[in-house]
């Protein structure tokens, strides 16, 4: 495509597959504002339907009809608030959907609703943000559907004068109906060859408004969705960071806390021990000479001996805790070697075509490892599968086994988990139906 | 000499135990809380209770609230408080009554050997035995005060030494001087800070900790 400017663009503009595209996409919106229009009355007309089809309608007093009315009212508003949410998130995806497939417009989704329980999705922002834009689409149409009525019956339009010759063939004379045709402003009607030509006229004129109509609704139907239908706005986000991070410093002082604790229970108390038997066996023997007590100085030294070893070893725990040296060769290895350390068997799956940011595989190795450990405390299954896949620019990390399920995503554990992987915008969905199996999958965004 | 031990650490405990057995003391208890401590003071009257700081339940400072009651309690129980770190002002909440019969040491300083049964046979029989790291800690605070930078290198190390707790003879030995250079620069160090001379070892480490700012 060259930037041609001027007549030529405009002329080929109703031309292009975008236009086409924006076109259908015009045509789908009309469709969707009235579905929308209607989604309201849709339980009050069923009621109407059922009293109709019944009978009761004609044969019945008012005052029977009318406690049905009185009963149907507020039931529709309690459905309408109960499902305007999801329903506004159905309809938002379909649209970010029919954005991205015929406007090549990418609208990134909201993020999920927290949980499934009824105040959750009656307060789900993202949700009711959808649900206006779909009263939002009402107006919107109306330039979109405009559009594509002009696109549509200009092409119709503009090939009257093709088909005149083919129907029109009779005897010269004939006294025939004028033949119709819809423009913007009315219809217009011709009895004769010429006058199609002056509908073809009119349906060049619309055909060569039409793109700019489409583009005008569609460009303003795109910045709703972007508003309305994607992530939360500049300023809930920057609250969600604002949580975020006081999290990840509360996490990082609480581990700070967990290592001193650590350190001072363990290496350290086990280091001024062993200082001190060696301290005692030194005495034990004497600065020259003979020893005077050689065989306690013995005793204490093997005590000493094996005082290091447990203070390598608890060392060594907590060196794996804070970062397990074998994460340097990537995450396939240190799944694998954590599977080797569980008391289920665990079947390991790692399909990365590169290697995600550091701090991303420290916190998938964590999380494996805390649901690995979930899985061999509460679930008695019997085989673990640990799989981690890249989809587009997310890591997803699945732990499922089968188990007897019932893991509860508001607990400590889990929701702990929840917590910290929401510090780089990860997601986690548990689904765990008593008696199992157990399913969790983490995502994780691939760079920090 | 009467012993009683209040430490969490099951092989901490049982090493001490060891040690001052086999060193000659008569260990009374030992302990892993600060409850277990304070019943076990009542119990035995010893003549010093070695104290780990950090103990259950809240692990934090129990150990020194157990030390502040037992010497209140019991004024002729030396307590030897004992941590993996060093706190001035936990140094500086002990010796603020008055600075007889008791001591603040690292644990590291278990490792040798005669020092510490030193210290602890200072503590129990009135004296006191500050961590050098604390006194480090207390002279470096102290090291604007009026006096203080005028101290010779050696004057200083003898300063330490006594704000440690140590005898004359003590710090002879730890220098390898005679006890009566010692006195000299005693003598010196005094003047140099205005400090009235005493002869008391408690109440010159009082003298000398108020002065550098540590036993106010």
């Amino acid at each position: 495509m060259t930037s041609d400017n001027g007549p030529m663009t405009a002329l080929r503009a109703p031309f292009t597959t975008l236009a086409l595209r924006r076109a259908v996409f015009c045509v789908l919106g009309v469709v969707s504002a009235a579905a929308i229009l209607s989604v309201p009355a849709i339980v009050p007309a069923l009621g109407v339907g059922i009293l109709w089809a019944t009978g009761v309608m004609s044969s019945e007093p008012a005052p029977t009809v009318a406690p049905a009315f009185l009963v149907l009212f507020p039931l529709t508003i309690a459905l309408l608030v109960v499902l305007a949410a999801p329903i506004g998130r159905a309809m938002g995806a379909v649209h970010r959907a029919l954005a991205a497939r015929l406007l090549d417009v990418r609208v990134d989704a909201p993020p999920p609703r927290p949980s499934k329980r009824i105040s959750a999705v009656v307060s789900d922002g993202p949700g009711w943000r959808a649900v206006g834009y779909g009263l939002l689409k009402v107006p919107l149409a109306i330039p979109e559907g405009y559009g594509a009525f002009c696109y549509v019956f200009g092409l119709a339009n503009l090939s009257y004068p093709v088909w005149w010759p083919l129907f029109r063939n009779h005897p010269p004379g004939t006294r025939l109906g004028p033949v119709w045709a819809l423009t913007p402003f009315g219809t217009i009607g011709t009895r004769t060859f010429a006058g199609t030509f002056l509908i073809a006229a009119a349906g060049l004129a619309m055909l060569l408004v039409a793109p700019w109509l489409m583009r005008a609704g569609t460009t303003l139907d795109v910045a709703a969705m972007r508003q309305l239908l994607g992530p939360r706005r500049l300023a809930q986000r920057v609250r969600e960071l604002q949580v975020t991070r006081a999290r990840a410093i509360d996490d990082a002082a609480a581990m700070m806390r967990r290592l001193e604790r650590d350190l001072h229970d363990g290496a350290q108390i086990r280091l001024a021990t062993l200082a001190m038997n060696l301290g005692m066996a030194t005495e034990k023997l004497g600065a020259d000479g003979p020893p005077p007590d050689l065989a306690q100085a013995r005793e204490l030294v093997a005590l000493a001996h094996r005082g290091a070893k447990d203070a390598l070893a608890d060392l060594r725990d907590l060196v794996r805790g804070i970062h397990p040296p074998v994460l340097d060769n990537g995450l396939g290895d240190a799944l694998a070697t954590l599977a080797t350390s569980s008391a289920i068997p665990v079947g390991v799956s790692v399909e990365l075509p590169d290697r995600p940011a550091p701090a991303i595989e420290t916190i998938a190795y964590f999380c494996a490892s805390e649901l690995l450990a979930n899985a061999a405390k509460h679930s008695r299954a019997t085989r673990i599968g640990l799989g981690v896949v890249r989809s587009g620019e997310r890591l997803m990390l699945t732990v499922e086994d089968d188990g007897v399920g019932g893991a509860n995503p508001d607990g400590p554990g889990l929701s702990g988990l929840a917590r910290r992987i929401a510090v780089v915008d990860g997601r986690m969905r548990v689904r765990s139906p008593t008696g199992g199996p157990t399913r969790v999958q983490i995502e994780l965004p691939t760079q920090v | 000499m009467r012993v009683v031990i209040a430490e969490d650490a099951a092989m901490m405990r049982e090493g001490l135990v060891r040690l001052l057995t086999d060193r000659g003391f008569e260990v009374c208890a030992a302990v892993a809380d600060a409850d277990a401590l304070r019943s076990a003071i009542t119990a035995h009257v010893p003549d010093v209770a070695i104290i780990d700081i950090r103990m259950p339940p809240t692990y934090t400072d129990e150990g020194l609230r157990a030390a502040i009651d037992i010497r209140r309690d019991h004024p002729d129980v030396g307590v030897l408080l004992f941590s993996q770190y060093v706190e001035t002002r936990y140094a500086t909440r002990l010796l603020a009554d008055r600075p007889t019969g008791v001591g603040y040491l690292l644990k590291d300083r278990v490792a040798d050997v005669a020092d510490f049964v030193d210290a602890l046979t200072r503590v129990a029989s009135g004296g006191t035995a500050l961590d050098p790291e604390v006194v480090g800690h207390l002279m470096r605070a102290g090291r604007d005060t009026v006096g203080v930078a005028s101290l010779t290198p050696r004057e200083r190390e003898v300063l330490a030494l006594m704000a440690e707790g140590r005898s004359n003879a003590g710090i002879a030995a730890a220098l390898v001087i005679t006890s009566g250079v010692v006195e000299k620069h005693v003598a010196n160090i005094f003047a140099k800070l205005g400090l009235p001379s005493s002869d008391s070892d408690n109440r010159r480490v009082l003298a000398v900790l108020r002065h550098v700012g540590g036993g106010g």
